[in-house]
């Protein structure tokens, strides 16, 4: 009997186990159907621009080297209107010296917002010098909207490099990839972040910070996909050159008396 | 057929629960709209253009300070937008536009005071610079202009706004005349016709055409310093009239001569603006030119026999104050003795014992005269009646006469005056 009850006693608790398993299952069934329509998205109204609307442009951006005094007035201008950290820079601008014998200095003390103080080399010495201001190229096929894992760096329909603030983890893959170095990790933030074109300026019929502050027009910005535009009627004229073409990035961001030294 | 199918089941259901939570973990992982229009959050484009604007365009300025941006439009600044020099302006802007109260007035201040640093950052001389852009070596410039004091403010001389008081189309301006000469771009001179320089103005030598004005120049003191650009800019290519540059401003002549706390002292001469010309009021304001009324003979001949009246229209008037602290200046063009043709510590020679008598003839010859020490009524006050007479008295002398009495006319008329006709 002591057996048959322990037997009993087995079978019943067998039986238990098994109503536990299935109850367990019903409610965790339950319990995920009833999150799913308590997280789910559902059809809720979001008001977002129209896409169709942004795919009306595509906006580029020439840098007219030739013009450039090195003023640094768009590096203040971009510091400021982007709220960019002490020690980065979202467009900087770059001095080329030569001298007689071909060597060749690059500069751009704190990215040039002071401007610059005196030349590198003796002044009689230097047989060709020049400034490049440079920002992001917005490339068509960027290497650092492709790294990103978590597809915070996309490119907007409207052709602009940008990068979701809220999905970002910093991991900075996209810095790497970069090859312009044109990205950084805001250290505060913990997120990168890069130029934008001033994306909530030019919407808003305002050209870019560093366009607005440029005193000589060596900033040319526009819609590329507007045949009267004065970026296009430039690209037509003059003749231009990309920054590292070879990568394949294909930047849209066009050198106008682009030097050999150039990177 | 199956004796027992529920391994099956299990296994199956089993992989449909996992499936089931597997959607349902993705739907809560992934954001909204992710994925609407490409591998990214569709909500992060709106997020990204909800930014508020910080820079402000200077058409923005432009609708409060009208005046000011018309000015800055017309000189060599014309294309520097407002922020480069004062800053960003959007707490300026919200705090004059919306009456929120969040900004503080101090907060909405906009910096005014210009660094010497902030005008070298476009303007210092840089070898990487394009050689058309107007550089300035420091130490180059302030000797050139004899200024001591290393830590001067452009802003001294140079009013931001209208930075080289160009007077005529800036736009097509290429080259600031004090600092640019030939021989800072060219070795020697082309060997071509300059006409033949792709892109550049046809440049002539200015005694070409203007001979006997550069001669007459070359004689006078101001030539060893200047040249005929530092005052006048070049001719462009299809122009006959010439291209002035302020020639004779006054603002353009007090560049150098005007007396500054940062100038050498003695050289070049120094004077006190305005008290060198006496009070500013007396200045009209359009008479651009003041200078080269006196001093013209001292840059080259211009033609004296057009100089006109350096005085303003109302001078006998005021003329007083200014020759109380400034009687040797007078004497620059009028004589010691010339004062004292109009004024008299004494009575003047003419006015003899008999004046009274003698001066109707002279007073109606010239009355201006008497106007120089009596005042314009004076006549009046003596003789109570209108001097001289005016056009039909006969008719309306009765009724003066019968006012005043007869007393008035017998100051000048016989008694029997009256019996001539009555």
């Amino acid at each position: 009997m002591e057996k048959e009850e322990k037997l009993n006693d087995s079978e019943s608790a067998k039986m238990e186990r098994r109503q536990f398993l299935r109850l367990g299952l019903y409610s965790a069934a339950g319990v995920l159907c009833g999150s799913f329509f308590a997280f789910g998205k559902g059809d809720k109204d979001i008001v977002v621009d129209n896409y169709e609307d942004l795919l009306k442009y595509d906006w580029g951006f020439i840098v007219d080297t030739t013009r450039c005094i090195g003023c640094g007035a768009c590096v203040r201008a971009c510091k400021v209107e982007n709220n960019v950290p002490e020690s980065y820079f979202r467009t900087w601008v770059e001095r080329y010296e030569i001298d007689s014998k071909g060597e060749i200095r690059v500069d751009s003390p704190k990215g040039a917002i002071e401007s610059f103080q005196s030349d590198n080399f003796d002044s009689n010495d230097i047989v060709k010098a020049f400034f490049v201001p440079k920002l992001c190229n917005h490339c068509y096929d960027s290497a650092c909207t492709q790294v990103c894992p978590v597809g915070a760096s996309y490119e907007s329909p409207d052709g602009v490099v940008l990068i979701d603030k809220e999905r970002c983890v910093g991991c900075g893959y996209c810095v790497q990839a970069c090859p312009y170095g044109c990205r950084y990790i805001d250290e505060e933030k913990g997120i990168a972040d890069k130029c934008t074109l001033c994306y909530h300026r030019i919407h808003k019929g305002e050209a870019p910070a560093c366009v607005n502050a440029c005193p000589r027009n060596a900033r040319i910005f526009g819609n590329l996909k507007d045949p009267n535009s004065k970026i296009r009627k430039i690209l037509n004229q003059r003749r231009y050159g990309l920054l590292k073409a070879e990568l394949g990035t294909n930047p849209k961001c066009y050198y106008i008396g682009l030097d050999k030294e150039v990177k | 057929m199956f004796k027992d199918k529920s391994h099956i089941v299990r296994i199956f259901s089993i992989i449909v629960v996992l499936g089931v939570i597997g959607f349902i973990a993705r739907q809560i992982a992934l954001p909204e709209n992710f994925g609407l229009h490409g591998h990214y959050r569709w909500e992060a484009n709106n997020q990204n253009r909800a930014l508020p604007i910080i820079n402000q365009n200077s058409n923005t300025c432009k609708s409060c300070h009208e005046g000011i941006y018309q000015l800055h439009g017309k000189d060599a600044h014309y294309n520097v937008p407002c922020v480069d020099c004062h800053g960003a302006g959007n707490l300026h802007v919200t705090y004059h536009k919306d009456s929120l109260g969040t900004i503080t007035k101090e907060q909405a201040v906009m910096p005014r005071e210009f660094k010497l640093e902030g005008c070298l950052f476009c303007h210092r001389k840089l070898k990487a610079r394009p050689s058309d852009f107007p550089q300035i070596d420091q130490d180059e410039h302030y000797k050139f202009l004899n200024v001591t004091n290393k830590g001067t403010k452009c802003i001294e001389c140079h009013s931001p706004h209208e930075p080289v008081f160009l007077l005529t189309e800036v736009k097509q301006s290429r080259i600031h005349p004090i600092v640019y000469k030939c021989t800072e771009c060219h070795n020697k001179k082309p060997e071509k016709s300059f006409k033949e320089v792709a892109d550049h103005p046809a440049i002539f030598e200015c005694k070409d055409c203007h001979s006997s004005v550069v001669k007459s120049f070359e004689v006078r003191p101001h030539h060893k310093y200047i040249d005929c650009r530092t005052c006048h800019l070049y001719h462009k290519e299809n122009e006959t009239t010439g291209r002035i540059y302020k020639n004779g401003n006054v603002k353009f002549c007090l560049l150098c001569h005007e007396k500054k706390s940062f100038k050498d002292e003695k050289y070049p001469p120094k004077i006190d603006w305005p008290s060198h010309i006496g009070n500013l009021n007396i200045i009209e304001k359009s008479d651009e030119k003041i200078c080269l009324k006196c001093h013209a003979d001292q840059i080259h001949d211009m033609n004296q026999n057009t100089k006109e009246d350096p005085h303003p229209k109302n001078w006998t008037r005021e003329h007083k104050s200014f020759t109380k602290d400034n009687s040797q200046l007078c004497q620059k063009c009028h004589t010691t003795n010339q004062c004292s043709s109009c004024h008299l510590k004494t009575k003047p020679v003419s006015h003899v014992p008999s004046w009274s008598k003698l001066h109707p003839e002279s007073a109606a010859q010239n009355k201006s005269s008497c106007e120089f020490c009596h005042k314009q009524n004076s006549c009046a006050n003596c003789h109570k009646v209108e001097i001289p007479h005016p056009k039909g008295f006969e008719e309306t002398h009765k009724d003066v006469v019968s006012q005043k009495g007869k007393d008035v006319c017998a100051k000048c008329h016989k008694e029997d005056f009256c019996k001539q006709c009555h």
